[in-house]
């Protein structure tokens, strides 16, 4: 069981616990803001924590999306003393989908726009702001404040073609927490993978440690 | 001090808006674009100034920020522009106002409390218009700045099963240039180009703006005519060869004159793919050829 020794290294049962506590809280409040900022109601599903090493990634995610046909991705990284990567991961059609949902009462002024671009765009805009609200207030819950580079995006893509199993560095440790979302208007739903590496697993764990003593 | 000058000196607009969305801090740079100055946009509302701004997208954006401290990205391919700046033309460019690549994100004072939000604006205006001179330089034939193959073979596969599928009226018609061997034997090949670049401004000029001209190949040119029948196409036709027809081409100083064959092909129940429309055009093309140039045969 290299993987539950592995894991042990990581996150005690404790900070496991308390990160999930936190993760709860954090998801709940995101999900009423989230409500606010774009008319929609979001269900964010109870958050699920797992350690892993970096090079097995690819294939836990993808074990998680091996239903859609093809894939959107928003990946965008967040950096504080809290940093990683965010993966979002939407079904197929949900770019559609969310154009509908997002700009009906703006949509003339995009007449002119390929419809791939608007796609591309409005997953990246959808992305950004469920990243956003999911790290930040996780962040803030843990006394970080983050910042994050533009939101990248791939639209309708193959898994495969999706996500490089190259990129990933082979002695790094991760700590991915994962949610699945769906948007009560529009058929969107997805995962979003939060990774956090190596350097920020020390400050994590003190942080989570900091947090548990205001309790006892 | 010193990071007042920087925020004066960097070559980036910088904007500071409070939570109400009054603006606080107006850089140099946002000065010198914009043609005003600081102290004239303090304390107004964003929206006083730049009404354009007042969008869904935007206003949503500011939300998040002030909500949860988001990072938000107005990119220039979807926005064009946040703040409407005019631009001196870069690479003669079409672009009648500046290009930007925006940001919006939160600022906190010291209790970490989010006060107020930061946008930048990003001049990338050579950027695009360097994306739009390739896109150009794709879809367009370089000599005579008409539509190139790889656009037609694209736009007529998307144009036809549209037809195909609301069974609308489209048509096409497919020109060639009589004896343009000729043109270039006697005369040279620049007098070939010149007669190429003469016929297809001549038809350019008398398209509509739905229309496509296309060069098709060597001297082969085909027209699309969306929301035209045969009989229409056919009258199109023939007013392309008059017009070619009752035209002097001067080329140094020397009296040039061509003449065109064209065939006329429409959608219906026996074209099945793209291919077969263009074949259909070919065809009738080829027909006028037969019976002496100079003609539009149409083919239904």
């Amino acid at each position: 069981m290299e993987s539950s020794v592995l894991e042990d290294n990581i996150l005690t049962q404790d900070e496991r616990e308390i990160l999930q506590e936190i993760m709860n809280i954090a998801f709940g409040k995101s999900a009423a803001d989230l409500a606010d900022v774009i008319d929609a109601h979001v269900e964010l599903s109870i958050p699920f924590i797992k350690s892993m090493q970096i090079p097995d990634l690819p294939e836990y995610i993808r074990s998680h999306v091996k239903d859609y046909k093809l894939i959107n991705i928003v990946e965008q990284k967040f950096w504080g003393k809290f940093r990683g990567d965010a993966i979002l991961v939407f079904s197929s059609g949900a770019g559609k989908a969310l154009i509908k949902m997002l700009q009906s009462e703006e949509s003339k002024s995009f007449d002119s726009e390929p419809i791939d671009i608007l796609e591309s765009e409005t997953l990246m805009e959808v992305g950004n702001i469920l990243i956003g609200a999911c790290v930040g207030k996780l962040a803030e819950l843990l006394k970080d404040i983050v910042s994050y580079t533009p939101p990248m995006v791939l639209v309708e893509k193959e898994y495969s073609e999706a996500i490089a199993h190259g990129y990933y560095d082979h002695d790094k440790k991760a700590i991915v927490l994962k949610t699945d979302f769906s948007f009560d208007t529009g058929n969107v739903s997805g995962f979003l993978f939060l990774v956090t590496t190596n350097e920020s697993i020390m400050w994590l764990k003190e942080s989570l440690n900091t947090f548990m003593d205001q309790y006892e | 001090m010193i990071l007042n000058q920087i925020f004066d000196a960097i070559n980036l607009g910088i904007v500071v808006l409070d939570r109400d969305l009054l603006v606080q801090k107006w850089n140099r740079w946002m000065e010198i674009h914009s043609g005003i100055d600081a102290d004239k946009m303090i304390g107004k509302s964003i929206f006083e100034i730049y009404p354009d701004l007042e969008s869904s997208k935007f206003k949503r954006s500011c939300k998040s920020v002030f909500s949860f401290g988001n990072f938000c990205f107005f990119s220039q391919k979807l926005h064009s522009y946040l703040f409407q700046f005019k631009t001196s033309s870069y690479l003669g460019s079409d672009f009648e106002y500046m290009q930007q690549s925006c940001a919006m994100g939160p600022l906190r004072n010291e209790d970490g409390e989010i006060s107020s939000l930061y946008i930048y604006v990003q001049d990338v205006t050579e950027n695009a218009a360097y994306q739009e001179k390739l896109k150009d330089l794709n879809i367009k034939d370089g000599l005579t700045g008409i539509y190139n193959r790889r656009f037609l073979e694209a736009r007529l596969k998307e144009e036809f099963f549209r037809y195909k599928r609301y069974s609308g009226k489209f048509s096409m018609v497919m020109i060639d240039i009589d004896n343009f061997k000729e043109v270039n034997d006697n005369h040279g090949h620049q007098c070939g180009d010149f007669i190429l670049k003469m016929v297809s401004a001549r038809i350019s000029s008398a398209i509509r703006n739905i229309d496509y001209l296309i060069r098709y190949g060597g001297d082969e040119f085909c027209c699309l005519l969306p929301e035209t029948g045969l009989e229409g196409a056919y009258t199109v036709a023939e007013r392309f060869r008059a017009l070619i027809e009752f035209q002097d081409n001067n080329y140094d100083d020397e009296i040039i004159n061509i003449t065109i064959s064209l065939g006329v092909s429409t959608i219906c129940d026996s074209v099945d793919t793209p291919e077969m429309f263009i074949q259909k055009a070919d065809e009738a093309l080829y027909k006028a050829k037969k019976e002496g140039r100079n003609k539009a045969v149409a083919m239904d």
